[in-house]
């Protein structure tokens, strides 16, 4: 695994309609990861801070935001460019399977990368029943 | 260097005008510098912009924390490397994997008239900025007119 040579891999642009204001916004690459207790999100938001997130969970509907600062480029001109910047969103339906706690969510940014921590209820999960004899 | 000038872009005019400064460069990259070395194909992906003291380069990396980057200048060479890790997990399954991680390393050429010595670095929210500042001799030098 660390011997794994990292490429460049091309932005997404979010081709949803759903947009309030102009320009174009990209698709976060994300992890979703699922342990006993918590279903983990990971998405990568370079340039985003921790105060330019936000995060609405609606009928069952995740929605992840961030924008970038636009001040970063004040007094910048480009001269050669690799890829474009812009701001981050992304959606994700909850699977039904799965019980979660929505006031228990967490989140935090480092790095440029949110992570969501969200709590399975007790009742989603697994249960051990002994087959009594 | 061939200074490029971007009549239209106003930084102040919002993510719009951003977007399209970038994009006329991406379509035209042959406007800008020259980069030698290593392509556009090795990763970080790098966004060159000048402002009055000089170069300031761009990356994007996020998830790698800023003592896990290398940024090395050298005359005419600006060298990135690093590695980035996944957090560490067990007992439970991904449901998605898009995210990457592994090493990576950069090197591209630089403008001449640039002060290796005085190049600093910052990562801030994932994104990587290293600014080389221009030799005093390369800067513009106001000159007084006197009267005759």
């Amino acid at each position: 695994m660390t011997a794994q040579e990292l490429t460049p891999k091309e932005k997404q642009e979010l081709q949803e309609p759903a947009k309030t204001r102009p320009g174009r916004y990209y698709v976060p690459d994300v992890d979703i990861y699922e342990d006993e207790n918590t279903l983990w999100l990971w998405a990568d938001m370079p340039g985003v801070s921790q105060e330019k997130v936000s995060i609405d969970l609606h009928d069952n509907i995740l929605t992840l935001r961030g924008e970038v600062l636009l001040e970063d480029y004040k007094d910048l001109t480009p001269v050669y460019t690799e890829y474009n910047v812009g701001h981050y969103s992304r959606r994700f339906t909850l699977s039904e399977d799965i019980q979660i706690d929505p006031d228990r969510i967490t989140a935090r940014m480092s790095d440029g990368v949110l992570e969501l921590q969200v709590p399975k209820v007790e009742r989603a999960k697994p249960r051990r029943i002994t087959v009594m004899s | 260097m061939a200074i490029v000038s971007l009549s239209g872009f106003d930084p102040f005019g919002g993510l719009l005008g951003l977007q399209d400064a970038l994009d006329r460069l991406l379509q035209n990259p042959n406007l800008g510098i020259n980069l030698g070395l290593s392509g556009a194909s090795v990763f970080p992906a790098l966004n060159f912009f000048i402002d009055e003291d000089g170069v300031v380069v761009r990356a994007e990396v996020p998830g790698i924390p800023a003592d896990k980057i290398n940024v090395s200048v050298e005359p005419r060479r600006l060298t990135i490397s690093g590695e980035s890790a996944p957090a560490q997990r067990d007992k439970g399954s991904y449901h998605r994997r898009e995210r990457r991680f592994g090493q990576f390393s950069r090197s591209v050429q630089l403008p001449e008239e640039l002060d290796a010595e005085k190049a600093s670095a910052e990562c801030k929210n994932g994104l990587l900025t290293v600014r080389i500042p221009k030799t005093p001799a390369a800067k513009p030098r106001k000159i007084s007119v006197q009267r005759a």
